[in-house]
Formats: C-alpha cells, structure tokens, sequence
C-alpha cells in the first residue's frame, strides 16, 4: 500500500513538472534595480502585457546597485539604475528617461530652503540640530541610503562635492520607506526620487533657493538628477528591446509618474 | 537576627518567626513566577488581538486571491500564498526522504562510532547556522554557480538545507519512543531489520512524524532570509500560478518584508497587516493540524493515544 | 521458496540499508559544501584584497571607498543586542521554566505549553512586523529617540524570540533532576523556593548553561526581525535607544547590492564566514556543557 501511495506521488511529481513545461513557450522578461525608477516600468509593464499576452514580466526592486549586479551576473534580464556603471563596460546602457531627486524633510521642519553647504554639514554631521539653519529647536534626524543605491549616488556627487555622506544616520532600503520613515520621523530628512516624493506628504526643499520642479530641472538649474538607465548584458535584443523602446517613447506614462522626457532635456551630462 | 531582637528563653518564638520569613519570600516568589508566566499568556493573546484588529481590515476575497499591486492601490496577495504553499511542497518532497532516511538510519542502524559522529556533527551544525548564511550559500551555488537565476527550486533547495536538521531530530526522536519490544516481537516472527523498521516501527511512529512535519512546514512557510536571495522578490506578472518550478517565487513572508522595505504603493499599511494577519492564521492552524493529525494517526495505526 | 525469499529480502536489506547510509552521507556532503564555500568565498577579503584579519575584526572604520572594511561596529553591534536579549530573556526565561516544572498546576500547562509552541511558530518577519508598527511608536513618543528605531527596538524582540527556546531547555532541565534531591531537600524543612534557589538551580545548572546558550546561538543568528527594527547605521550605538547595525543585518542591506567580486561582497562574505565560526563555537560550548552534566 505504502508503495503504491510512493509510485503515486512520483507521477504526481513527473506529470506537474511535465505540465509546467508549457509555461517555457512564452517570452519572459525579469527586471529588477532602482526603487526611484520602479514605478514607471511597473506601469509600463502592465501596458505593455495587457497589449502582448504572450510577454511575462516580473518586476522588482533593490536598488540600483542590485539592478547593475544581478544583470551582470545575467540574474535578469534588464537591470534598472540611476547611475552609470563604468565598471562594467560589457553592459549595454539605454536611457530612457530623466528624472529629478529631492531633499524631503519631516512636515515639522519649518525649513524651506537650504544652501549647497547647509546639506553638506548637515549630511556629514557637524551640524545636528535644525535650529543651526533657521528651524526650531530639533534633532536633525538623517536617513540614508544603503551604499549600492543610485539615489545615493547621485546626491553624493551633485551635492556633497565627492565628500562621504557620514555614516551615522539611519538607513533605509528603498524610496518607499525613506519617504514613510521620513514622514513618520519628527526632525528627519533624507534624499529621494521625485517619482516617490511628489504629493507623499513630505516636504520638498528648495537647494540655494531653486524649487524641486521638472522646469528646474530642464533648464539645468536643479543640479540634482539623473538618467534613467536600463542595463542589458550586451545590446537589447528581441522582446526586450522592444519593451525598452516601449518605455521611451511613452510620453504619457513617463510624465504621469513624475519623470522627464529625455528630448525636453534642454541641458545634458556624460556621466550620469 | 529575629531572634536576637527577642528575650533569651525565646528561640522557639525565633524558629516560627524565621519560618514565617522564608515562608513569605515562598509565597512572593510564587506569586511573581506566576505573574512572569501570565504575562507571556497575556503577550501573546495581545500580539494575535492587535493583528486581528489592525489586519481584519484587509481581509477579503480580492486580497486573498487577487494579485499585487506595485504602484496603485488594491493589490493583492494570491500569487503569494500560492507561492508560499507551493515552495513548502517542493521542500518537503526533499527534506522528507532524506532526513526520514538519515534519521532512520542514526537511530536504528549506526554503530558507535566516526561515521556516526560526523553525521550528528554536521546535523548539529547545520542546525545552528544563520538562515541568512544558509541563503548565501543557496545565492553562491544555486543562483551564481549553477545559473539558474531566481528558482523555486533554488528556494526548495536552500530549505531543504535549513530544515534537515530539525527533521531528523524529530524522526530520531520519534523512533526512540517505540519500545524495543515491538521490534524483538517483530524479529521473533521472522522480519529482517528493514522489514521491522518499514512496516512495523515506522508505522507506530508515524503520529509523532507527523506532528514533526507539520510544525516543520509551518517554519518553512514563514522562512524568509533564506528565499531572499535564492527565489526573488517577484511575481511572474501574466501567469503568477505557474507549476513551473524554475521561475522566481515570492513567498507571503518574503512579500510582508518587501512590502515593509521597499513597496511604494499608498495602502502600504494595509497590505502589510493583511499579510502579517494571514501569516499568523496559517501558523495556529500549522499548529492546529500538527496536534490533530499526529494524535488521531497515531490512533489509528498503534490503537494507543499517544 | 523460502530461500528465495530469504536472498531477496537480504537484496532489500543491503539496499535499504546503502539508500540510508547515502542520506546520512548527504548530510556530512552538505555541511562540508557549505564550510568549504563560505571559507573560500570569506577569506577572499584577506588573500585577494589583501585586507588583514586584526583590521577586519577590530577597526572601528568600515569604508568601502577607502578600501577599508573594518567590521568591529557590526560585530559590537550583534554582540550588543544578543547580550540585550540575553538579560531580559534569559532570566525570565528560566524563571519561567521553573514555573511550568515545579509549580504550574495541569491546567496552567495546558494553556502555557501550547501558547509557546505558537510562539516558536511565529514567522520572525512577523515579529519584526509587530516591532515596527508596535514597538517603535512606543519607543518614539516615550524616549527622546527621534525615530524609535534602535538598540532597545531590536533587543526587545529579539528578547520575546528566544523566549520559547529558554523556557523549554530550562523545562527540560528541571524535569531531568532526580526527584530525589527535590524532595529531600523538602523533607529537610526547606520552603519550595528555597529548594528551588538553593539546591535544583545549582543541579540543573549545565542544562540551564545549554538552555542559555542556544538562546544565544537563536539571537546571533537572527536577521530580518532585527533589520526591520534597528535602524541599520553604521555607527556604535551611542545609547541604549540608539540607530546601530549588526553582522546578520548589514548582509542583508548590502548584499543585495554587492558587485560579485567586489571588496564590499568579499566583506559581507566575511562576516557571514565569522557567523559561522560563532555558530560552531557555540555548538562545542553545548557539547562541553552537556558532558559536564553526565
């Protein structure tokens, strides 16, 4: 009796993995990296296999660090990033958007403006308390990115002039949760993506009196942005240059979700 | 000391005084482990009534078995707990035989000696390690070496892995409670060692097996570091209840962490609490089934209650 | 025919008997796979970067840009908040598995024992989901911690999770005494709590040693409850309610991240390297603790 229930849960086990080779058919395409830039390929995937059934995508997070490692590691198909990857020159680099970051603060910050060099004290530590740049009496609480993220990287070298940001804040995995942690933490400020930021209800800083607006940014008077880089291990062949391309070219999902189209870009940097 | 407050000729009155003392730091004593005890009753009738309140909310048909969301309101956790289900199966068709085997294996046929030793050592050591170490490993081997990329089956492995140790414990335990009786009545009749253990011992031990399994299972759904980076953190988005086992799998406990570190669609909360809530109601009825099963198996198959 | 019979369940016997002996042996292949990998991975930081062990262990710096991965902060800060949970788990722990063996009457079992089952079955993502949305409020509006996230948030939980383990060794412990010393020890006068502070601790003290140490060996190895709660600064904690970072969740921040082949995978491989050096540690700890007994 035991042997026939064995030989039953073989054929069980044989008949499941023969069903599932029916799925191998179909295109599938995995995705995964920068928080700042999931949104948008999360809406552009839903578009994009509502309008090609035979089309799997799978879309993660992780940073853009995560993005660049897994697709080099050919983990994924398409890494998402918001830094270039020089260290891995056999990546092929497709840009499809620009998008801006801001520095968000808690609502009960008062603040509404800082100069380059406030964020830098304030990023390095020597300055700890937000009544040292025209606020109330309050612990400034600063909440990183973990080392790998681009977000972080772009703010490292827009704003911190190469200095390190200083380790002691906290630190936090993803746009998401910098935003809610942020919003949750009296005193806090932090550096995120426009897509996450916009109508989050945190506070937007302006930086040496210049708003957090994609005019800004167009005309290059916001220093802090970035492109969008999709990587893929060598040139994007087949369904996946075609979704890429898909993305691009899609004026209306790129503007709904808070990012700038690459040709309104009236200002340009090599290595971003 | 009491007794030195008192006039001579008194000592008796000293003894029953200094009775009383100890009697009291007694009844103290006794009185704060019973509160120290209560109060984990207490913790844990609060835990589950505070994610009942906070998670009740979520609960509903299209979050049970709709699919999520990752920019916009009303995800979804179906995929998910299929996911979760269906690595648990896939761990267990490995770690059953295996550690089934190896547990049989030290507690009935292995002598005193290297062999023996090592295999408990490396049991035990297995047994201690980080999960997270152990997803490392399945990262290293499954993932880079082998190229598979993100797997179900990656997952399975590394679980495997993770929970072999437990289950031979359970199966070495389990055996050691059948009396050596059974087995001398047994090789009386004419069996061989096999035959003894295949159709006699085992079956007497298959309550408590079962009960081991179960609690197993219900650790290997709720595992999350160790399916970090072995099955991924996604959902395949056009057939998310594939049988495929070579696709990437998030599980519900992996999701209520992603969910925590990284989702940005606005009922954040919602979703985090629905999936915590369900997390739980799975484990108590894990649990649950372990105590029901285990008891009416062992009925069945030895006629005794436990 | 019964010969026949006699040779093919010897064939059967000798082929069980290799299928077991194979599973036992998988387990001795896998154990090995993982030291071998996990050394040669994690000593990578030291023969290819070129990075000596003594810095790795106890320089306080750890910059990846400076090539300069010092992991003293993420192994004080695993040591500090096992030790956190130590103090609070442990003795109540014990305390508690003197209750269920001395003193709970049945029915207080029947309810206790099964509410610790249940907590063992919780998922730790659970726990570090009840930490976040329960313990760090708490700890934000009642301390002058600005964010709750810290030191006391991961100590905490991380105390309730090696509760279960604690109390059921220490169980085990008290049950395993000869009933002999127990009561004698009462035919003598001595009140119950006496009996239990002045002659079954010191008894049950190898046990309670184990019970201690696997509780431990839990909290060392502990990731995601913790990373949900501790606020992963790569800093000293500066106080008690202070952001800090441990081994098990710096890895899981960074790896994700880390360039295969980069000083920054080499170190976080390190560190998983020296988790397992602890874990084996302990384990001889246990087996040492255990033979003192007998």
């Amino acid at each position: 009796m035991k042997r026939n229930a064995a030989l039953a849960a073989l054929l069980l086990g044989f008949s499941v993995v023969a069903t599932s080779t029916a799925s191998f058919a179909d295109t599938s395409i995995s995705i995964a990296g920068s928080t700042a830039l999931l949104p948008l390929v999360k809406d552009a995937a839903g578009a994009y296999q509502q309008a090609h059934s035979d089309v799997k995508i799978s879309v993660s997070g992780g940073g853009s660090g995560t993005g660049i490692n897994q697709v080099a590691a050919k983990a994924i198909d398409i890494g998402d990033s918001d830094i270039t990857a020089p260290t891995h020159p056999e990546l092929k680099d497709n840009r499809v958007a620009v998008i801006g970051f801001a520095i968000i603060i808690n609502p009960s910050v008062t603040v509404k403006n800082l100069t380059k060099k406030q964020l830098q004290d304030i990023f390095t530590a020597k300055v700890t308390n937000w009544n040292q740049v025209g606020g109330s009496d309050q612990k400034i609480v600063v909440i990183n990115r973990p080392r790998s993220s681009g977000t972080r990287a772009v703010f490292t070298k827009t704003i911190m002039s190469g200095e390190a940001v200083s380790e002691s804040g906290l630190t936090e995995d993803a746009t998401g949760t910098v935003v809610s942690v942020v919003k949750q933490t009296p005193g806090a400020i932090s550096y995120a993506a426009f897509s996450g930021t916009h109508g989050q209800g945190v506070n937007e800083v302006s930086i040496d009196g210049v708003a957090p607006t994609d005019d800004n940014i167009i005309s290059g008077k916001y220093p802090v942005w970035s492109y969008e880089h999709m990587f893929t291990y060598g040139p994007a062949t087949g369904e996946i240059s075609r979704f890429i391309a898909f993305i691009e070219g899609n004026a209306e999902l790129v503007r709904k979700d808070g990012f700038i189209l690459i040709r309104d870009m009236k200002v340009s940097e090599t290595d971003r | 000391m009491i007794a030195a407050a008192l006039p001579p000729g008194e000592e008796g009155l000293a003894i029953t005084a200094g009775v009383r003392s100890r009697k009291i730091i007694d009844n103290v004593a006794t009185i704060v482990l019973w509160i120290m005890a209560s109060s984990i009753i207490v913790m844990l009738a609060a835990f589950i009534a505070y994610m009942v309140y906070l998670g009740a909310g979520a609960i509903s048909l299209s979050f049970l078995f709709g699919v999520p969301k990752e920019t916009t309101a009303g995800g979804g956790i179906g995929p998910e707990i299929y996911n979760s289900f269906y690595i648990l199966f896939l761990t267990l068709m490995f770690t059953v035989p295996i550690a089934l085997s190896a547990g049989v294996y030290l507690q009935e046929y292995a002598r005193p000696g290297l062999f023996r030793n090592i295999v408990q050592f490396s049991a035990e050591s297995l047994a201690t390690i980080p999960s997270i170490v152990m997803g490392l490993f399945g990262l290293l081997v499954f993932v880079y070496l082998f190229k598979w990329k993100f797997t179900a089956l990656g997952g399975a492995l590394t679980l495997t892995l993770l929970n072999l140790p437990a289950l031979m414990r359970v199966t070495q335990e389990a055996l050691a409670s059948i009396p050596d009786t059974l087995r001398e009545a047994s090789m009386g009749l004419g069996g061989t060692k096999w035959q003894t253990i295949n159709r006699v011992v085992l079956p007497s031990a298959i309550g408590r097996l079962t009960t081991g399994v179960v609690l197993i299972a219900g650790r290997i759904f709720g595992e999350t570091a160790a399916l970090i980076f072995t099955a991924g953190l996604s959902v395949p988005f056009n057939n998310p209840y594939d049988l495929n086992p070579m696709r990437p799998a998030e599980t519900l406990a992996v999701h209520l962490w992603y969910t925590h570190s990284e989702s940005i669609v606005p009922d954040v909360d919602r979703i985090g609490n629905g999936s915590a809530l369900v997390l739980l109601v799975m484990v108590l009825l894990f649990n649950l089934v372990a105590r029901f099963a285990g008891s009416r198996l062992t009925r069945h198959f030895t006629g005794r209650n436990s | 025919m019964i010969a026949l019979e006699a040779r093919r369940s010897r064939r059967t016997e000798r082929f069980a008997l290799s299928m077991l002996r194979l599973a036992a042996g998988s387990v001795i292949f896998a154990m090995a796979a993982l030291l071998f990998y996990l050394l040669f991975e994690g000593t990578k930081t030291f023969y290819v970067d070129k990075f000596p062990v003594w810095e790795f262990l106890f320089s306080p710096t750890f910059s990846v840009d400076d090539n300069h991965p010092g992991a003293a902060v993420f192994i004080v800060g695993t040591l500090s908040v096992t030790i956190f949970a130590i103090v609070i788990g442990g003795p109540f722990g014990i305390a508690v598995g003197i209750f269920l063996s001395e003193i709970a009457p049945h029915r207080m079992t029947q309810i206790l024992k099964p509410a610790i089952e249940v907590m063992v079955g919780i998922p730790s993502v659970v726990y570090g989901w009840l930490g976040l949305t329960l313990l760090v409020p708490l700890i934000r509006t009642h301390t002058s911690s600005p964010s709750g996230f810290g030191l006391a948030a991961a100590g905490i939980v991380l105390a309730i999770m090696i509760l279960p383990t604690v109390i059921t060794l220490s169980e085990d412990a008290f049950r395993s005494l000869p009933p002999a010393i127990k009561e004698g020890s009462l035919a003598l006068g001595a009140t119950r709590w006496q009996t239990i502070t002045r002659v079954l601790l010191p008894s049950a003290s190898s046990g309670l040693a184990v019970a201690l140490i696997l509780g431990i060996a839990r909290a060392i190895g502990e990731t995601l409850a913790i990373q949900m709660v501790i606020g992963n600064a790569t800093q000293f904690a500066s106080g008690l309610f202070a952001p800090t970072a441990a081994l098990t969740t710096e890895i899981v921040t960074d790896m994700p991240g880390a360039t295969e082949g980069s000083l920054l995978e080499h170190a976080l491989f390190s560190m998983a390297l020296l988790l397992l050096l602890i874990a084996m540690v302990l384990i001889v700890c246990v087996r040492f603790a255990l033979r003192k007994r007998a």
